[in-house]
């Protein structure tokens, strides 16, 4: 019999993929352009969802949002007080008439038509018109918006509301040209809201320093330079604005593995997102990438649900917060990336934030605190048919632990996001169950679908304790109040606890209305104080922010409070003579 | 042939009424909130009631069910509640991209391991066929991720040879001088690694049933018979043998093909690869449910007709099949 040749088929395919492959590789060899000298590329892991203002909350499209839309003041990054941005000086405030008077400086839209106070009140308008969910909040107080001339807006408020002037002012400001055919359109549906959140906005106008120059959705997102930008050359806050570069493009990628890649190959000048401690090694010995740590204001805590026991029980809760060890959290879970939270304020925002320790978060053995807690839990009529003891250096667990009632305590459950969602706080579950364990006390991690965790803590309200986090909370302290209001313990509210405090009511409310920020401080570090007693919540911790970037192509990169990621850093980069990317 | 194509289209959307119903009872079972992540840390409980009713989420579940049958049997397939878009524009805009990655994908694995898979099942016991079958069975079970992160990490990183992820390049695509031409070599410069992927992890599955399939022909009469006729081995290898093994490949491509539409969540997601895999996992864990809900009932009908289509294709190849 013949033997059979080789398939022509199979010989000549892998000849002929190489030979694809190599010419394939060809285009790539051809000289960059230089169109894209002064181009800075961003590199996300997801693409924004919408530059509809008014819908999309998610921090892909913030990061976007934030150079297309601007708001009368931004915070500057030196003492994160608020600058005048698109208004020309601070507000002045009437506290008879409860008015805050706004002047603005000279500004364009993108499409060179003049942006005027009329633009300002619109967008006020509008949001109270439609509830716009993003922003009703802001301006609950708000009782009537007026433009005195093109250049002056007035706030008229209905109450003092000492968030106004921080969160209101320094929402973003819409262009009346192009929202108020929306608007009207809008209002024509049955569901106006939900029909002005769906609009399609193809091109939108910006008042900021770049704008959309194209999108080619799930790949990239250009933002190019807007001529018409108030800022160019102005100094602002001490600091001379451009922006120098001539756009940015925002390229998407699925994983930080793919997106650090990109980052050392010089394809991304900088990568808007928390570098992981596993890149920082190899990240460290680039001597092309600098990486930056920022402080963050976030809040990472463990929650109690106090409208049950025994973690309604305080002094269930003082026990709980001596036996989880913070320093230890830090060190291994988030491998010294991060700060020891005690209070619920961030320490980043320095005048409200109250620099107290207490005794659960001093440096404690490990044999203190178990001994501590223990002693806690017997004082508050707690048992054991086994109390925990020392064998020399070896802990004897508690076994049978015992409410003050006599009854075994059921098992509790510590509610975590998944590990693929955040290891960290899974990591923490996990820890917390260990330790609490070793005194008697049930308790088991249960890690589920984030959505889920939110709908179980805030709408059902069935747990014991849960630990969440918030990544980029608001600097100003009003969100203190609205976590901790009795009146807030209800489905969906915001007190997931369900903490009813009247002494902490009566000062949220004060500081609520609490105009002047010398006499709001005092009020917000009493209320930072009731909580560190209190415990509704354990503060954990408030991870650093690690960012990596280049420096070869631009300079001037501006380090805040939340990274180098901002406003300021776009309106003040500037291309480097002569490097072209590598 | 006519009435049996009619009957299973008649199935067909019986099925599809069924998959509706599934999917939208499954979605409102799942835990999770989809306006959780709509709000602001001030915002007040009538505010998020106010959004919900907006979304149509505050009306009985019975009616939220009429209105989605009534819409989808009038193509309306509702907006995206992150999106803000029509699922059908997000679903248009990620589809194409699915589905040039991994239908070419599929056919180039299909291509290669068929041909491979002859080749194995007639050098049997022989050193080729052993290589072919432990190559097979070794890519076809690598964990797909690593297998792509280390492509990237060796050809996109370190040999600097092809792009680390994504489509298309912005210095490509956003340069005024690029014509059609670059634009269309950029596309598949890009798709190189993927692909590679792809075909790396799924040329096995089709030898080794192309070679299972060919093994069994080869014992039949009619090869004895040519044989006997003196016919040559390639004749009979090409002519007598791979036409009969071809009938479980056809099926297995054709389902292939069809599940290429639903893409790959982690070669999407690996190389940043814009296509409805991705979506599809956004949108149910989002509880996004307009976007889930299309995306699954769009994979489940296209791997209906695929059947059907397959089916009627064996009629075609065999002429013993008769409906």
């Amino acid at each position: 019999m013949m033997r059979a040749p080789v398939f022509r088929l199979a010989t000549t395919l892998p000849l002929l993929t190489i030979l694809l492959v190599l010419a394939l590789m060809w285009p790539s060899a051809a000289p960059a352009a230089d169109w894209d000298r002064d181009v800075l590329r961003v590199g996300v892991l997801e693409e924004p969802k919408s530059l509809n203002p008014w819908l999309a909350g998610d921090s892909w499209s913030s990061h976007v949002q934030a150079l297309l839309y601007q708001p009368l003041y931004l915070r500057e990054p030196a003492e994160l007080k608020p600058a005048p941005w698109l208004a020309a000086e601070p507000p002045v405030f009437d506290p008879q008439a409860l008015t805050y008077t706004v002047r603005l400086r000279p500004a364009r839209w993108s499409d060179g038509s003049p942006l005027t106070a009329a633009d300002v009140v619109f967008t006020a308008e509008l949001i109270q018109a439609l509830k716009v969910p993003r922003f009703a909040s802001l301006f609950a107080a708000l009782k009537q918006v007026e433009a005195l001339d093109q250049q002056t807006v007035r706030f008229k408020l209905s109450r003092p509301d000492a968030s106004f002037a921080a969160r209101a002012l320094g929402a973003p400001v819409l262009s009346q040209a192009q929202w108020r055919p929306v608007l009207e359109q809008c209002r024509l549906t049955q569901r106006p809201l939900a029909s002005l959140l769906q609009y399609k906005l193809e091109d939108p106008l910006s008042n900021g320093p770049f704008v959309l120059a194209e999108w080619r959705k799930g790949v990239y997102l250009y933002l190019k330079r807007n001529p018409h930008f108030f800022g160019q050359g102005l100094t602002i806050a001490g600091r001379k604005l451009g922006p120098e570069i001539s756009g940015v493009v925002f390229k998407v990628y699925g994983t930080s593995d793919a997106a650090v890649l990109a980052l050392r190959k010089g394809t991304i000048d900088y990568y808007w997102n928390n570098v992981q401690p596993g890149y920082l090694r190899d990240l460290t010995r680039d001597p092309a990438v600098r990486l930056v740590q920022s402080q963050k204001s976030a809040l990472y805590f463990l929650g109690f649900n106090l409208r049950r026991l025994p973690t309604g029980e305080a002094a269930f809760r003082r026990a709980v917060a001596l036996l989880i060890d913070k320093q230890f959290v830090i060190k291994r879970v988030l491998q010294g990336a991060g700060e020891v939270m005690s209070s619920l304020l961030p320490a980043g925002n320095r005048f409200y934030h109250l620099n107290t320790v207490p005794d659960y978060d001093q440096p404690l053995t490990r044999r203190q605190r178990i001994d501590q807690a223990v002693e806690i839990l017997a004082g508050a009529g707690f048992s054991w048919d086994q109390r925990p003891a020392w064998e020399g250096d070896h802990l004897r667990p508690g076994r049978g632990l015992r409410d003050p009632e006599g009854n075994p305590l059921r098992e509790l459950s510590i509610l975590t996001p998944p590990a693929d969602y955040d290891p960290q706080r899974a990591m923490v579950g996990v820890m917390a169950q260990e330790w609490l364990g070793q005194v008697g006390i049930p308790a088991f991690a249960r890690p589920m679908a984030f959505g889920a965790m939110l709908e179980q803590v805030k709408s059902r309200r069935e747990f014991d304790m849960f630990v969440l986090g918030y990544g980029n909370l608001p600097l100003d302290p009003g969100w203190l109040g609205a976590f901790f209001l009795g009146a807030n313990d209800r489905p969906r509210g915001w007190n997931m606890s369900g903490y009813h405090s009247p002494e902490f009511d009566s000062l949220a409310n004060q500081a609520g209305r609490a105009m002047d920020p010398q006499e709001r401080q005092p009020l917000v570090q009493e209320m930072q104080r009731i909580l560190m007693k209190d415990t509704p919540f354990l503060p954990l911790y408030n991870p650093t922010l690690t960012e990596a970037l280049r420096e070869d192509r631009f300079s001037g990169w501006v380090e805040m409070v939340g990274g180098v990621g901002n406003l300021w850093t776009f309106c003040e980069l500037t291309p480097r003579a002569g490097r072209a990317r590598p | 042939m006519t009435r049996y194509v009619i009957n299973r289209l008649v199935q067909i959307v019986v099925i599809l009424f069924m998959i509706l119903t599934i999917l939208f009872v499954l979605f409102r079972l799942a835990p999770g909130d989809p306006v959780a992540r709509m709000v602001d840390p001030n915002m007040t409980p009538e505010d998020a009631a106010r959004l919900i009713a907006q979304l149509g989420l505050d009306l009985p579940i019975w009616r939220q069910y009429l209105t989605y049958l009534g819409n989808c049997l009038t193509g309306n397939f509702g907006h995206s509640f992150h999106y803000g878009l029509p699922v059908l524009e997000i679903i248009g805009q990620r589809l194409p991209n699915t589905i040039l990655l991994f239908s070419t994908g599929v056919l180039l694995s299909a291509v290669a391991g068929i041909a491979w898979g002859k080749l194995a099942a007639w050098n049997k016991g022989k050193a080729t066929d052993l290589w072919l079958t432990v190559a097979s069975l070794i890519t076809h079970t690598l964990f797909l991720p690593w297998l792509a992160l280390l492509l990237i990490w060796v050809f996109g990183y370190k040999l600097d040879w092809f792009p680390i992820n994504g489509m298309i390049s912005d210095e490509v695509w956003l340069d005024p001088d690029s014509g059609v031409l670059l634009k269309a070599w950029d596309v598949a410069y890009h798709m190189i690694l993927p692909l590679g992927t792809l075909f790396i992890m799924h040329f096995g599955a089709y030898l080794l049933v192309m070679r299972s399939s060919m093994l069994e022909t080869l014992k039949e009469d009619y090869i004895i018979t040519a044989r006997a006729k003196g016919l040559t081995e390639k004749a009979i290898r090409n002519h007598h043998a791979a036409p009969n093994a071809w009938l479980p490949v056809v099926t297995s491509v054709g389902l292939s093909l069809a599940f290429s539409i639903n893409g790959g969540a982690l070669t999407e997601t690996v190389f940043s690869w814009p296509g409805i895999g991705r979506e599809l996992v956004f949108a149910v864990s989002q509880n996004d449910y307009p976007l889930a809900q299309a995306s699954f009932l769009l994979v489940a009908s296209v791997v209906l007709i695929s059947n059907l289509v397959v089916d009627v294709l064996y009629a075609y190849l065999d002429p013993r099949i008769r409906y």
